[in-house]
């Protein structure tokens, strides 16, 4: 423990902290709504002011480590977050991605009487409000910009691992004797040549040098838009994430509801089965509009809908193989709804009308009978009795040949 | 602490029935040598500590034994051998009250406040529950 000559910790002991709660994230609170916590007034030093305050310390959970506070309220305060991970409590995004983001650099003082003096200022500052004004340069930012950029990058859902037990280290020697009742993990280390596992709480709070902001900056530098296909005649897009079936699902009024502020909407057809669904706009531009504007920040849902270019129709019904592709001379009949294949990049109307005959491409279909008999006419959409489809549509051949077995 | 340093620190001889004790006390004292000298590896932190534990509460049972139970050695001799450390006063303290008379070592008794629920195996001397 570095007791600093010019700490504040052997001064001002009526000052020191007393809290009733700690501020803590979601995760680290863990998802078992029933906790029992345990309160140590003045029981360690912050582990970034290096004054005393009151710890915590609680099980997050089933099989979970028990997690302490390590941080003091007034440290967590000024930098808004989580006494124990130290993520920003709104995002649960490491401190350097935040600031980055929002643009923050305070430069606030790490060492001395500059830091004691900083943090009696913030103290009284707190004090004399209610406690849960934002202060330092976190207060000035309303960038919906940047707030939209740090919603993408969060997670959507407590992220558990965090609180699991650490490796066994008799077990990675081979000799954990513990066996079933050992509460630490049996498997195996992370790499120590990872950047990620060299990892300091002064550098993550003040964030300098954080590898796992690093690392989260550059996946969001790398892919974040969709970029329009090269097939310019693509006015299509695809949806997905709507959700399993039911009155959960996001529905076709709300994806109209939704996209009609881009362009007129030619087609929308959902797949409620799959649930996504195809969107096809008059115009590109009222589609590549829309898919750079919704492209990953779509919340219908509360789920964040997944947008991608539909892909062009030639392909599509090439890949059809798996159901039933139009044979021609064969009437087409209307197909009942629980058999309709669900590929609908091809332009379908939706309701149950018959499909229009789509023209067959039969470069390589894969279960059908390529028949040898006539050279195929690619784009002939009158079925008509001369193409052939099937070797027994030949009126020439004289019954079975060839697949009867003797 | 060897017996001979343990009795120069009384400064008054043994009364008598010393002899009758003295070769069991030399041999806890080498055990607790032996515990105490053993080399760390392959245990826990907390499990190196739970052999002294277990000797020293073997050392005062065999005292309390001697004097309570089976009224081999004189009041005299019990009190000087509590006096001289050979037995640990606390815990035989303990061991005169019901239910306790068991105790695996002090320590278990007074963490009340420290959040042990159903104690697998105290994490000071490894027992296994002490109550009958």
């Amino acid at each position: 423990m570095s007791m600093s000559k010019s700490s504040y910790s052997q001064y001002n002991r009526k000052n020191w902290e007393d809290s009733d709660f700690p501020i803590l994230c979601e995760t680290c609170l863990g998802n078992n709504p029933y906790m029992r916590m345990m309160k140590d007034k003045h029981g360690r030093e912050c582990k970034i002011c290096e004054r005393p305050f009151t710890t915590f310390r609680w099980q997050p959970g089933k099989g979970a480590r028990y997690k302490n506070t390590e941080l003091c309220q007034t440290c967590a305060k000024v930098k808004n977050v989580c006494q124990t991970c130290m993520f920003d409590l709104e995002y649960g995004l490491p401190v350097q991605v935040r600031d980055h983001e929002l643009q923050i650099a305070d430069n606030i003082p790490k060492q001395g009487a500059n830091r004691d003096f900083f943090l009696q200022n913030v103290e009284r500052t707190l004090g004399q409000g209610d406690g849960t004004q934002p202060i330092a340069q976190i207060a000035n930012n309303m960038d919906q910009a940047a707030h939209d950029r740090l919603r993408r990058m969060a997670r959507s859902q407590p992220y558990y691992k965090r609180n699991a037990p650490h490796i066994c280290s008799f077990f990675v020697k081979g000799e954990c004797k513990r066996g079933e009742e050992c509460p630490y993990r049996h498997e195996k280390p992370t790499d120590p040549d990872d950047p990620l596992s060299r990892q300091n709480i002064r550098d993550r709070y003040y964030g300098t040098n954080d590898p796992v902001a690093e690392k989260i900056l550059n996946r969001a530098a790398a892919a974040p838009t969709l970029s329009p296909p090269a097939d310019t005649t693509i006015t299509t897009l695809y949806i997905g994430n709507l959700g399993p079936n039911g009155p959960q699902q996001v529905t076709e009024k709300d994806l109209n509801d939704f996209f009609y502020q881009y362009g007129d909407i030619r087609c929308l057809r959902v797949l409620t089965e799959k649930g996504c669904a195809f969107i096809e706009f008059t115009t590109r531009e009222a589609a590549e509009r829309a898919a750079e504007r919704s492209f990953n920040k779509t919340f219908i849902k509360g789920r964040r809908l997944t947008i991608r270019w539909g892909e062009p129709q030639a392909k599509r019904a090439a890949d059809n193989s798996n159901y039933v592709t139009p044979v021609p001379s064969v009437p087409i009949l209307p197909i009942p709804d629980g058999l309709a294949p669900s590929t609908s990049s091809q332009q379908r109307f939706t309701g149950s009308i018959p499909r229009p005959p789509v023209p067959p491409t039969f470069s390589a279909p894969t279960r059908l009978v390529v028949p040898n008999v006539r050279p195929m006419k690619a784009g002939e959409p009158s079925s008509s009795s001369s193409s052939i489809y099937y070797p027994s549509q030949d009126p020439t051949r004289l019954g079975a040949k060839g697949d009867v077995i003797e | 602490m060897s017996i001979a340093t343990k009795l120069r620190r009384v400064r008054k001889p043994p009364p008598e029935g010393w002899d009758l004790i003295e070769p069991t006390l030399e041999q806890f004292e080498a055990k607790m040598r032996e515990a105490e000298t053993e080399p760390h590896e392959g245990k826990r932190k907390t499990e190196i500590n739970w052999p002294i534990f277990r000797i020293h509460h073997q050392r005062s049972r065999y005292i309390y034994d001697m004097y309570y139970k089976k009224a081999e050695i004189s009041r005299d001799l019990y009190e000087f051998c509590l006096t001289a450390k050979f037995a640990d006063a606390a815990l035989i303290a303990k061991w005169k009250k019901q239910g306790y008379e068991n105790l695996c070592c002090v320590k278990c008794v007074q963490t009340r406040d420290s959040n042990f629920e159903r104690v697998i195996e105290c994490v000071h001397c490894g027992c296994h529950g002490c109550s009958g």
